[in-house]
This record gives C-alpha cells, structure tokens and sequence, in this order.
C-alpha cells in the first residue's frame, strides 16, 4: 500500500489519493467545540427554567457541567487514540462493532443538523424580531445562513474554522461584557436576584422540575463533542483534542454561570423560561442601547458559528460512513483541490433547509437533545469497554483520563435522568426517535452490512483486543 | 432597509448554491471516482505512530 | 476463516438505498411534527382575576413585565401556562422496555460483526 503524504495544493494525477487536510491547531479545536456550544448561552438553556424554574436551571447548569465534564474527559482519551475524521463513530466501529457505528454516526448527523437547524431559526426569528416589520418572513435569512456556511465549508476547513474562532471570540467576549457591565458585585442597581427569585417561586413544580429541566440543562454545552470530528484534519491530534476539547469545557462553564447569572437577576423565570433570545433580552433590560445592540450581534454570531461548526462535523460523520460503505461509497469523495467531503456537504444542505422551514425552534432543539443523549450513552458503555479491550500500557494513548471509572458510572447515571427528563413532556418524542434507529438498524444489520468489507473497517494499528 | 436584506439573501443564496452546484459538476466530470474517493481512514497513524511501548 | 469479499453494488442499488434513508430521516424527524406529538405538554390554568398580584408577580417582577411590553392580560396566558408532570406508569414502562430493548439489539449484534471483523484482521496475516 502507498500512503500518500499530504502537502497543501499539490495537484491531483493519476495514481494520487486525495484526503483531508492536516493544517489546524488547537485554536480551531477550541474554535470548533465553543463555536458550536455557545450559541445555547443565547437560546435553549432557558427552556430549562420553563421546566423546572430559575433555581432549577442553576442546579442543572451545575450537575450537567458535571456530565459534560466526564464527556470531555472519557472522548478526549479515547479520540487520542482513534483520530480518524468522523470521531465517536471510528471509536465505536474499533470497540464496540460496526452496527453500534452506524448508529453512533447517525446520533452525530441527526444532532449537528437539527442544531444547525435550530441556529438557522433562531438567527431568522432574532432578525425579524429586531426589525418588526410586518410581512418580513425569517425564510431569506434561513436559507442565507446554511447556503452560505455550506459554501465556506465546501471550499475549506482552515478558512471555515478561522472564521468560527473570530466569531465565536467576538460573541464570548460579549457575555463577559455585559456581565461586568451590570455590577455583577452589587445587588439591586441593575440586577435584582432576590426580588426575582424568591423561596416562592424558585423550584415552582419542586423537585420533579429539577428533573424534568435536566433535557434543557443539556442545551449549555451540547456539541461541545464535536471537536473529535476534526481528528483527522488537527496536525497533531493525540495533543490538540485533549487540550482543545478541556480549554473549550472550562470556557463553557464560565459562560453558562455568567449567563444564568445575568438573566436570572434581570427576568422572572416565567418570561426567561420562554423567550427565544434571553441573552439580547437580558441586553435590552439594563436598558442600555449599546449593550442591546451588542448582544443582538452577539446572537446572530453565535448562530452561525454554530451552525458552521455543525455542517462541519454532520459531513464528516456522513462522509465516514460513505468510506466505510456503510452508505454509498459516493458519499466519501473528497474535493481534490479544496480536500473537504464536499458531496456529503452538498447532500446535507437540502435536508438541513427543509427541516428549517418546516420544524420550529423547541422541535429541532429537541430532536437534537434526544441523538445527544443517546450518544452519551454509548460513551459511557464504549470507555468501560475501551479499557478493558486494550488496558493501559498496551497501546499508546495521547491521553489518559482520572478516576476512571467514575466519570462513566457519572455519564451513564446522568444519561438515565435525562431520559426521564425528556419522558416528562416529550416522551412520545423519544419513542418514535427510538423507533426510527431500531428499524433503520434491523435494515443495516441485516442488508446493507453484507456490502462492508470486513477486517477493513479496522484500520487503527493496535495489537488484537483481549477477549478476541 | 430590511426588507432588501431579505431579498439580498435570497440573492446571495441563489449564486452560491449554483456556483457550488457547478464546481460539483466540474470536479465530477474531470476526475475519476476512483481518485475522488480514495480517502482510507487511519492512513497517518500508520506510518507516525507504530503504538509499541 | 476466508476473507468476506462484499458484492459490488450497482449504481441503481447505491440510489435505491440514499433514498431509503432520506425517506426513514424525513419520515422520523416529520412525522412526529405533522401528528402533532412534538413538543412539550403545557395547558393554561385559567385564573379569573388577571392582575399582577393574583399572577402571583411583585413589585419588581411586574415592572420587568412591563418594561418588556405585558399587561396583567397579555402576560396570563404565559405565566399561567404550566406543565403537569405525572408519571404515567404504563407510557413510563414501555418507554422504558424500548430504550433498552433497543441497546440491548445494537450491543449483540454488533458484538457478531465485531468478532468477524477481529477475526479477518488478525487471523488472516
């Protein structure tokens, strides 16, 4: 076999293999995983409080950290080990089987585009919101949003994610400003906690609310998974996916304190529970037009970043199951001059648009919620089996997590609330979602599964797992 | 105002859905399928890292 | 064990099967929507006096309201619409069933190609 060494814009000839790029850094890690989680600071989270009240949404924002933290750490050791383009889905195919992969990579697609989705919606609803003009449909500005993301992610990674980082800066840099400019230190100025939030009406359906606001706690840091996606374009992924991944976890948890922080001071929990944008609500409330019209850019910007980093990770999922001839092999076709999985780009852009035009913002989220959690699932279940396939010592890994196996008890215990988190209220929901990944699993297991090529699908170099 | 950034979006969503539909056409009829998806997972680890102890 | 050596499937197959998955992600993801099953269970519990206190909103809460646009009318259809959360035992039950009946399936089956796939890779050589 020939392996073809990769140097930026050499030309294609005859016997040459096109693939993915390797041209980013951790940056883009970091740029990758926030941009897409950030945009749940500016819508989503708050949906939390509709379930369960302020407080609730606290606890959540807290005991969810917790879940994604474990998330962060069990995905950053093992996609050290398995960096291939299309993240969970390569690990599940290395550890736990390739029907498990299959699944694993449409939790991935379903999720990424029903967000991209969501930040599609939002970004059209903030639009027309702010302009108020009768007549005026969100439509345009959805389409805009996902053509042209598409287009920069058709002609390029690097670009695509150095326009993420900027982006994704700017809207950071937003929630600290209007945090420090609301006298986060003093009570009673501009915000008002303790007249918002009272022992009344703090936990307003008790603890069952904490409960149920578990679904929407997801939304702070939903994506943040991402990252691994990129294995396969990072230069030195055994070190950047780690580091990016955490930086990008510690950056999130600060932002959601400060947010929860902010609105729950400015909005009852009533209001908060239900608007679209409470960040750019929480600008309007201190009644400063700059901090409003800031935060209403902020808004738009952590949508796209969002739904960037989403068409991102959706085609390379999409992309790896065409390699693996999962699908279509047509899928896995790489550009040759632009090195992006530029059919797996092109094939999700009209299911994304159709979705927006048809669904609303609460829908997408939650189907969204729903792939997430079933991918949490399978990582906390994947770890257990990582390690006792191939224990420490006997291959090398970029990076080994702590207390294992703590965190997976943690991710799975967590996984188990939320599915009832998501009974109570969207439970049929869940079911016909369930429905759909058994039927379309009995189909690959027992029809498509006889196109894949067998001993290929393993394509890490590690000695036979123990067991086997 | 808003209204012709609404339909400068369409605009602009129009070009660059057939621009990209386009450069797909051209990239398909110019290379063959069998350098276009010759991408295999796993081809750098194979020879930067031998994963020995 | 011989080496599996899949079928190669014909350009009409490849279709056949892009379609078959377009149809099952648009027949998941919108079917719910047009049955009407998406979305959350929230009623309005209807109150007949419609001011701030009886809203159970004070002093401070109610300027809020105000300075983003509500009367005590307009805001009564948000406040008072609830969630009720009760348990259903029986959706609860086969919610349940499906969820694990469903991980049970993945883990198994995949366990069967896996070993397949373990075997051709390093038995082979």
């Amino acid at each position: 076999m020939t392996v073809a060494v990769e140097t930026a814009g050499t030309a294609v000839n005859g016997g040459d293999r096109v693939s993915l790029l390797r041209v980013l850094g951790p940056a883009h890690v970091w740029a990758l995983g926030v941009g897409i989680v950030l945009v749940g600071e500016f819508t989503g989270w708050n949906f939390s409080a509709d379930k369960g009240g302020t407080l609730a949404a606290l606890i959540v924002c807290w005991v969810v950290g917790l879940l994604y933290t474990s998330v962060a750490m069990i995905d950053s050791e093992v996609t050290s080990t398995v960096a291939a383009a299309g993240g969970q889905y390569a690990q599940a195919k290395h550890i736990v089987g390739p029907l498990m992969a299959f699944n694993v990579a449409l939790f991935l697609v379903f999720a990424y585009t029903m967000l991209e989705v969501s930040d599609a919606i939002l970004l059209g609803d903030t639009i027309v919101a702010k302009a108020g003009i009768d007549g005026l449909t969100h439509n345009s500005f959805i389409a805009a949003t996902i053509v042209v993301l598409a287009w920069l992610n058709y002609r390029g990674v690097l670009m695509t994610l150095n326009v993420n980082f900027v982006i994704t800066a700017i809207a950071y840099v937003s929630i600290v400003i209007l945090f420090f400019s609301v006298s986060p230190w003093t009570q009673g100025a501009v915000l008002k906690l303790n007249e918002l939030v009272t022992p009344g009406n703090a936990l307003p359906y008790g603890w069952i609310g904490v409960i149920a606001a578990f679904q929407f706690g997801i939304w702070y840091y939903l994506g943040i998974e991402g990252t691994t996606q990129a294995a396969e374009e990072v230069r030195s992924p055994a070190r950047s996916l780690p580091y990016g991944t955490m930086a990008g976890m510690i950056t999130l948890l600060i932002a959601a304190a400060m947010t929860w922080y902010v609105c729950a001071s400015l909005m009852p929990w009533e209001y908060l529970g239900i608007t679209p944008y409470p960040l750019w609500d929480a600008g309007k409330l201190t009644g400063s037009p700059l901090l409003e019209n800031l935060l209403f850019v902020a808004t738009l910007l952590a949508a796209i970043a969002s739904a960037n980093g989403c068409i991102n990770d959706a085609a390379r999922a999409w992309f790896s199951l065409g390699r693996d001839r999962y699908l279509p092999s047509w899928f896995s076709a790489v550009h040759p001059k632009y090195r992006t999985p530029y059919r797996s780009i092109l094939f999700l852009l009209p299911i994304a648009l159709a979705f927006a035009f048809i669904a609303d913002l609460n829908q997408a989220i939650t189907f969204s919620i729903l792939s997430g959690v079933l991918q949490y699932t399978f990582m906390s279940i994947n770890i257990m089996m990582f390690r006792k396939k191939w224990p420490l010592g006997s291959i090398r890994r970029g990076y080994t997590h702590p207390f294992h196996p703590l965190p997976a008890i943690v991710l799975f215990c967590l996984c188990v609330v939320t599915y009832f988190a998501i009974f109570l209220g969207f439970g049929s929901q869940l079911i016909a979602m369930i429905a759909f990944y058994f039927l379309i699993s009995v189909w690959f297991h027992f029809y498509r599964y006889k196109f894949v090529r067998r001993g290929d699908q393993f394509s890490m170099p590690w000695p036979k797992p123990q067991g086997y | 105002m808003w209204i012709a950034l609404s339909y400068a979006c369409w605009g602009i969503s129009i070009v660059l859905a057939l621009w990209m539909l386009f450069d797909w056409f051209k990239v398909d009829t110019t290379y063959s399928e069998g350098v276009l998806t010759s991408s295999r997972e796993g081809e750098l680890e194979a020879v930067s890292e031998k994963h020995r102890i | 064990m011989s080496r599996y050596t899949p079928p190669e499937q014909s350009k009409t197959g490849q279709i056949f099967d892009i379609v078959v998955v377009v149809v099952a992600i648009f027949v998941a993801l919108w079917l719910p929507l047009k049955l009407g099953l998406a979305g959350a269970a929230k009623s309005i519990d209807a109150l007949d006096a419609k001011t701030w206190e009886a809203l159970g909103q004070n002093p401070t809460m109610a300027s809020i309201w105000e300075k983003l646009g509500y009367t005590p009318e307009t805001a009564h259809d948000v406040i008072q619409n609830r969630f009720h959360y009760v348990i259903d035992w029986p959706t609860l039950i086969i919610m349940a069933i499906v969820l694990i009946a469903y991980f049970v399936f993945l883990f198994r089956a995949s366990d069967r190609e896996y070993r397949d796939v373990i075997i051709e890779k390093f038995e082979d050589k």
